[in-house]
């Protein structure tokens, strides 16, 4: 094992105490099914909104947006204020009704809007699959930031990360979930504000930084109107658009936010819960734009580089040193130990557990209650599952947990890619069905069959399509078929399929059987009332 | 029909006029090339203070509403 200092290792030790006390004792609170599938509706709005803040923000945050700023250059910001304005937007859009409704799993809405049990088994799997990519990717990026930075081996730091996220999962179920994931979403903003006020103070203050940055990479302010774009994929305003709304939506439909919206305790919690939210993944946001402008810099002018130094050639060298993932991944870590202090380094360590540990966490919440709630109890009327919902939830998350982990042993870059493509699908092919069947009577039950089934295999392919025959998933897929050129147009992680979904039920809607009226009336009319 | 209150649609005007502002603004006038300047608007407006301050009339308002209606 490299040589760690004694602040990085305390730090992570004491992190990982305190999650499992906190796990520990909050088991004591469960006292049935509906406290483990959902706190008993009993968690308040700064704890839920701080949940909510670590749960949705996934290492795909902490590492990867960070680096696609590094790499894209300033337009990418706009992509990550966008993901922030999708918070207050889901508060009047879907969390409002959602809470007003009470349900106790991410399927309860789809089968009681469109009156059909059997949308169980659809919405079930669409999210199963989501689940076990992000799983996988949060396993890995657990192991990533222990390696990196604690130089902990990453077959251990996958191992220790799993076995932690499973007793606390286990033990107390929600409760344990939701009081752990506000505890990660405070260490994890502390730490990016750390990160990035250390980075400003040695920049010499906000002018200094971006002056710095300029110095450093003179095409990194610039947009598509300047002369040269800091990157092909920010080349247009299509392209920045599209980055713009890529993940704008995403609070508002994906499951283990909307999931959230049940634990609070009335729709005023749940609207203020995301105020809290807001403000938390703001803050936390400005200080990754920060750092993902500032790594280029940092890396060639820290203790890694010098005189005519490569950030890329050095982050190939951590890549080539550590074995895992891809060199981006570490353009966040290697610009913060440029600042080559042990205790901000500690801190970032916690910070990227506390953001992989909780969002892993929240996946495992929606699947197990889904497999054993609404699979094993009411689709399957398992006799077993309905006698110990409890017992066979924890063995659910913990089935879960192990995929994870087995995938995450040698993990292909196909698998850690899809995660994206997962939260893409799951907004285009069931978010349509859960706004739409909110706000609008029309929404039939075969207009949600049709999206569900044909978004997710449509957009499967089109992102296979494009990244393993046009070279990069951010490629409209028929660019070569309309343009006869691969990179004619610039469509960040299939953002196109989100319209087309949306699109696609509007018009399956429109020329089939409307559902009955009973069930419009009090699961449209009547929740979206007065939110 | 259905249809969000009047406070969501000021918050969307807000937010995408905001940003619609923003790029017309840097793709005339350059503003991205002032010093410090995206900073401000890009990352302290756009990425905190517009969207708090959206999250805050998202709750201030409905529960206005609700008061007004004598309800919780």
């Amino acid at each position: 094992m490299a040589t760690v200092e004694a602040p990085v290792i305390g730090i992570t030790v004491l992190y990982f105490l305190a999650i499992i006390v906190i796990g520990y004792y909050s088991r004591q609170r469960l006292k049935s099914a509906t406290d483990y599938y959902v706190a008993g509706r009993q968690v308040g709005a700064v704890v839920n909104g701080l949940a909510l803040e670590s749960t949705y923000l996934s290492p795909a945050s902490m590492l990867g947006l960070p680096a696609y700023v590094f790499i894209i250059g300033y337009p990418f910001w706009w992509a990550m204020a966008a993901i922030i304005a999708g918070m207050p937007i889901a508060t009047l859009l879907t969390a409002s009704a959602l809470r007003k409704y009470a349900p106790t799993s991410f399927a309860d809405y789809y089968a009681d809007r469109y009156n059909d049990e059997r949308l169980r088994w659809i919405v079930g799997i669409v999210t199963v699959i989501g689940a076990v990519l992000y799983i996988t990717l949060s396993i890995v990026g657990m192991a990533l930031f222990l390696l990196a930075i604690a130089k902990v081996p990453y077959i251990v730091g996958i191992v220790v990360g799993t076995i932690i996220v499973m007793l606390y999962v286990v033990w107390g179920g929600m409760i344990a979930t939701s009081w752990n994931a506000a505890f990660q979403a405070f260490l994890m903003t502390v730490a990016a504000v750390i990160a990035a006020i250390a980075i400003l103070v040695k920049l010499g203050g906000i002018d200094g930084f971006y002056a710095a940055v300029a110095a450093n990479n003179p095409k990194f302010w610039n947009t598509p109107s300047d002369p040269e774009a800091p990157h092909l994929l920010s080349g247009t305003w299509i392209a920045v658009i599209g980055w713009f709304f890529v993940w704008h939506y995403g609070f508002a439909t994906m499951p283990y936010t909307v999931v959230r919206f049940f634990t609070t305790m009335d729709i005023k919690t749940a609207r203020r819960s995301i105020f809290w939210c807001t403000l938390a993944a703001g803050i936390f946001y400005m200080a990754l734009e920060v750092i993902g402008a500032a790594s280029k810099l940092m890396i060639e002018t820290g203790p890694m580089g010098g005189e005519g130094a490569n950030a890329v050639a050095i982050l190939k060298n951590y890549m080539g040193q550590y074995g895992v993932g891809v060199w981006t991944d570490y353009s966040m870590i290697a610009a913060v130990e440029a600042l080559q202090n042990p205790w901000v380094l500690g801190i970032l360590c916690a910070g990227g557990l506390a953001i992989a540990m909780s969002t892993a966490a929240g996946w495992v919440m929606v699947v197990n209650v889904l497999m054993t709630r609404d699979w094993g109890d009411m689709m399957l009327k398992s006799k077993f599952a309905k006698e110990n919902p409890v017992l066979l939830a924890r063995i659910v998350s913990v089935i879960f947990l192990l995929v994870g982990l087995v995938i995450a042993i040698n993990p292909p870059g196909l698998v850690l890619d899809l995660s994206g493509w997962a939260f893409v699908v799951i907004i285009s092919a069931l978010g349509p069905g859960l706004v739409l069947g909110l706000w609008w009577k029309r929404a039939t039950r075969a207009a949600m069959w049709t999206t569900a089934i044909v978004m997710t295999v449509l957009h499967l392919y089109a992102w296979l399509k494009a990244k393993l025959v046009l070279g990069h998933h951010a490629f409209f897929f028929l660019n070569d078929v309309i343009f006869g050129n691969p990179k004619a147009l610039i469509t960040p992680h299939q953002v196109w399929a989100i319209p087309v979904g949306f699109l696609l039920f509007i018009i399956v809607s429109l020329i089939t059987k409307p559902v009955e009226e009973e069930a419009v009336q009090k699961y449209c009319v009547e929740l979206t009332q007065e939110v | 029909m259905p249809w969000p209150p009047k406070v969501f649609w000021v918050g969307a005007i807000l937010y995408y006029g905001f940003t619609a502002l923003c790029w017309i603004a840097e793709a005339t006038s350059g503003i991205n090339h002032v010093v410090g300047l995206p900073f401000w608007y890009a990352a302290f407006l756009g990425s905190f203070v517009i969207p708090l301050v959206m999250s805050i009339l998202y709750f201030y308002f409905p529960e206005k509403a609700e008061e007004a209606r004598g309800g919780a």
